[in-house]
């Protein structure tokens, strides 16, 4: 087989890429993925979409990202709603801390058009009024945040890059990209050997490894992330509720159910997406301390993801001088899959020599080189 | 609906217990689960699906399927299968998901 590029990965960044590139024209793409259809973090992520960050670049990422979302459907003219529900994400502040810093944030969001907004503890408690008032301080909300359904999503952009020629071969593993003379040349897999010398790695939590294959050194390891859904019940909340100091993000989706994850603080660097008893336990614990009512719900299934993780946090995105005609859409960190429009067009803009939609300096694997200190995102759970 | 004789094994016959199902005063006897106290006044349909609302009825008996679940003392999605019943309780079919609000 011949390819123009082959995409390892065919998670939501995966997917995203192939779209965009065979939109631009591009043809015979090729898309391996070594799982079923969103095997990797895509099909295991809370699936949250927020523009309220604390970095100018992932603002203007999730901003261009929502604005996509938003007539996805019809763009990809996919036959299904991908249930995209804006209604907001509420961030809760804990302390004085967080009131002073998500102060700074909203002004460096509503810069950049987010319409993002500080809401005081009686404010917040007419948008979730089952929060618990005891500890929360203040709010911010932003009413065109929210979440839509990671399964719909990727299958939308499969289709849509289906019909424009991209192949897709699930369940393959790439195992070997050949290097001669500082190029690509072949990547091979467990069925077949490509000739290539374009190779795009949106391997998510295998990213370092399928670096390694073709001798590209990445700054990024993968750990666990645990989450869970319960019962679905009547519609009690609209937005999202995330708070950094509780370390807890909990929303409910248009189905019934709440789906909630926590940061595991002592996780081990790895590959390992098991569940464990401590998390349900901190997560019921932490969950009902700042919802209560939510003790009551039954839970129903909790599974785990890896979070990819660069040194500030913010993707990896672009191409290296590692290596010619190898492109990058690693390291997100736990949000990636709210920011892949944005990878996919980037990416494909990189790739065809066009000029970028945004800077993306601040994304460029270049950033680590210098001890420079990069801008790093400290609003994450 | 209750095996009163067999060959084997022997029923001692239980207290009864007041109850009420979506409003109608009936009884059960002391050692039911709801669904049993139900099932022997031969109500048979205990839930319905949530979409299509299709009946749904006495299935796993063991907690597991959710297909018992009814409101008891205004508490939503109480799987009736593996509650006991106990004297004075307001059994009620449930309309819809849940709603968590009405308890807090
Ligand atoms: C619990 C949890 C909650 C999250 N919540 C959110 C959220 O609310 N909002 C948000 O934006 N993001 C969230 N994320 C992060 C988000 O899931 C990821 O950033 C995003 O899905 C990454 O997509 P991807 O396509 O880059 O990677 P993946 O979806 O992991 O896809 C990578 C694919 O590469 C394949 N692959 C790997 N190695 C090879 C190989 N050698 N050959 C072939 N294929 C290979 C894998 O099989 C996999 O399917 C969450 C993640 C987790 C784990
Ligand atoms: S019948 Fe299955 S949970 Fe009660």
């Amino acid at each position: 087989m011949k390819a123009n590029i082959v995409i390892i990965g065919g998670g939501i960044s995966g997917v995203a890429i192939a779209y965009n590139l065979a939109k631009k024209g591009m043809k015979d793409i090729v898309v391996f993925d070594d799982n079923y259809m969103t095997g990797g973090a895509t099909g295991r992520c809370g699936a949250g979409v927020r523009q309220q960050w604390g970095t100018k670049g992932n603002c203007i990422m999730a901003k261009m990202s929502v604005d996509f979302f938003e007539t996805a459907q019809e763009e990809l003219q996919y036959h299904r709603d991908i249930e995209f529900k804006q209604e907001g994400y509420l961030i809760v502040a804990t302390n004085k801390e967080e009131d002073e810093q998500f102060a700074k944030n909203v002004i460096l969001q509503n810069s950049v058009g987010i319409p993002a907004k500080q809401l005081s503890l009686e404010e917040a408690l007419e948008i979730v009024p089952h929060l618990n008032k005891d500890i929360v301080t203040s709010a911010t909300f932003c009413n065109t945040d929210g979440h839509l359904n990671p399964f719909l999503m990727t299958d939308a952009y499969y289709h849509a890059a289906k019909r424009l020629g991209v192949k897709f071969f699930y369940n393959e593993k790439v195992t070997d990209i050949i290097v001669e003379n500082s190029k690509i040349t072949k990547v091979i897999t467990k069925n077949y050997e490509v000739i290539t010398n374009k190779v795009v790695n949106a391997a998510g939590g295998f990213s370092y490894e399928v670096g390694q294959l073709a001798g590209v050194e990445l700054p990024v390891y993968s750990e666990n992330h645990e989450i869970l859904v319960t019962e679905p019940i009547e519609k009690i909340q609209g937005p999202m509720v995330i708070s950094f100091s509780k370390n807890i993000y909990c929303q409910q989706v248009p189905h019934g159910s709440f789906i909630m994850g926590r940061s595991d603080l002592d996780v081990e660097r790895g590959h390992d997406i098991g569940s464990t008893h401590k998390f349900l336990d901190e997560m019921a614990k932490t969950a009902v301390n700042l919802l209560p009512p939510l003790g009551d719900l039954r839970v129903i299934r909790q599974w785990g993801g890896s979070y990819n993780v660069s040194p500030d946090r913010q993707p990896i995105i672009g191409d290296t001088d590692q290596l010619e005609g190898y492109y990058l859409a690693v390291g997100f960190s736990g949000h990636g899959f709210m920011f892949a429009p944005m990878t996919g067009l980037l990416v494909s803009e990189v790739i065809l020599g066009l000029p970028t939609t945004i800077d993306i300096t601040d994304l460029h694997i270049d950033r680590f080189k210098n001890n420079e200190t990069t801008e790093y995102e400290h609003s994450v759970v | 609906m209750r095996i009163k004789n067999h060959p084997i094994l022997e029923f001692k016959k239980q207290s009864t217990i007041n109850f009420t199902f979506d409003g109608k005063s009936v009884e059960g006897v002391s050692g039911d689960t709801i669904a049993s106290a139900l099932h022997n006044l031969g109500i048979r349909k205990l839930s319905h699906s949530i979409k299509d609302k299709r009946a749904r009825g006495f299935y796993c008996a063991i907690g597991n399927c959710a297909s018992c679940n009814m409101i008891v003392d205004g508490v939503p999605n109480v799987r009736t299968c593996v509650v006991l019943l106990e004297e004075g309780m307001a059994v009620e079919t449930q309309e819809n998901k849940g709603v968590l609000y009405e308890r807090t």
